[in-house]
């Protein structure tokens, strides 16, 4: 049996910064974490050990903040959905705090416009530090397409590099 | 210094088959402050994945994720109530029915018991009349039914063929 204060609560941070990588939006993550949290405790029978808790509730994570910014999208529908940035917040975030160093904003958006699924396996792998293996099981992809998709987003990023090296800033 | 290890690194890294050491080695590597050209391009990227590492919730989301776990936990409980006593209903409907067979079990074998010594069973043949003249015992029962009859007369319940008169009418 899991605890929450042991298994549960110190995951808050990781699951926010996933949330938050998919969502660009504090307030939107804040409560998707909750949530999260909230629904791995209802199923804590079924948890048994802190790493199988640690799956559920990135997996958890990651299906809520999928939910929310398709909500989003429904709803922006009807409005200028040509003017919506992913990167743009209107909050202040630590995104925000991040832009006023020009390089470090820069390679933000740049993970910002990596397709959802890249951008979450570049966040759990560069970021969070995680497996292959781990976030194949996150993902409840095959670790097979957890390494395309790490290709993808790094060779994206890098031709950005190589852009740079072009033409320049 | 030669930087040749450090540039296979980063070649294996865009192509994503650098090892989570690896990885870490790169993290550590370029956090130096003096690097060369060629790569110090690549610093904040690694300065960028750092620094999201310490992207975090605020200490009051402790206690509203706390609070909230503790109004599901109560209505959890509320509802396992009637649960948790299940299995002591059937406990007790399992004593009820030994109790029902054990009964059955101890008639039978006092009837098995007791029918072989008496006349308590309907064994016609072991019947006995309490009369010895015919006639006496006519003219007993005759009176016996005349005083029920007269019995029920005087409670004022219908003669007989009263009732059969108002069932066919």
């Amino acid at each position: 049996m899991i605890d929450f204060r042991d298994d549960i609560l110190p995951l808050k941070n990781r699951l926010y910064r996933l949330a938050l990588r998919i969502t660009a939006h504090t307030g939107e993550a804040e409560d998707i974490v909750q949530e999260t949290m909230i629904k791995a405790w209802n199923h804590r029978e079924e948890l048994d050990t802190s790493s199988s808790a640690e799956a559920f509730c990135i997996t958890a994570c990651r299906h809520l903040a999928l939910d929310s910014i398709a909500r989003k999208e429904r709803q922006n529908e009807t409005l200028d959905t040509q003017n919506y940035d992913p990167v743009d917040n209107s909050d202040d975030s630590p995104f925000q705090m991040l832009s006023r160093q020009d390089g470090l904003q820069w390679i933000h958006r740049l993970f910002q416009l990596l397709p959802e699924k890249q951008r979450t396996v570049l966040q759990l792998r560069d970021i969070e530090g995680k497996s292959y293996k781990e976030i194949a099981a996150f993902l409840e992809i095959s670790e097979e397409q957890v390494k395309v998709n790490i290709f993808r987003a790094r060779q994206r990023i890098k031709s950005e590099f190589e852009k740079i090296d072009r033409y320049g800033l | 210094m030669d930087y040749k290890y450090i540039e296979q690194l980063m070649d294996r890294y865009w192509e994503g088959q650098t090892s989570q050491e690896e990885e870490r080695l790169l993290q550590v590597f370029f956090q130096q402050k003096q690097l060369p050209a060629h790569l110090a391009k690549y610093k904040d990227l690694f300065l960028y994945t750092d620094a999201q590492r310490e992207t975090s919730l605020g200490a009051d989301f402790d206690e509203k994720v706390l609070s909230a776990i503790q109004i599901s936990c109560v209505e959890a409980k509320r509802n396992t109530w009637t649960f948790r006593l299940r299995p002591f209903y059937r406990a007790a409907a399992m004593v009820a029915v030994v109790f029902t067979l054990g009964m059955a079990v101890q008639h039978s074998w006092e009837t098995q018991d007791s029918g072989n010594a008496s006349d308590a069973t309907y064994n016609y043949a072991s019947y006995k009349d309490t009369y010895s003249d015919p006639q006496m015992a006519y003219e007993q029962v005759a009176s016996t039914l005349k005083e029920v009859s007269d019995t029920f007369r005087n409670a004022g319940v219908q003669p007989m063929d009263s009732i059969g008169d108002s069932a066919s009418r």
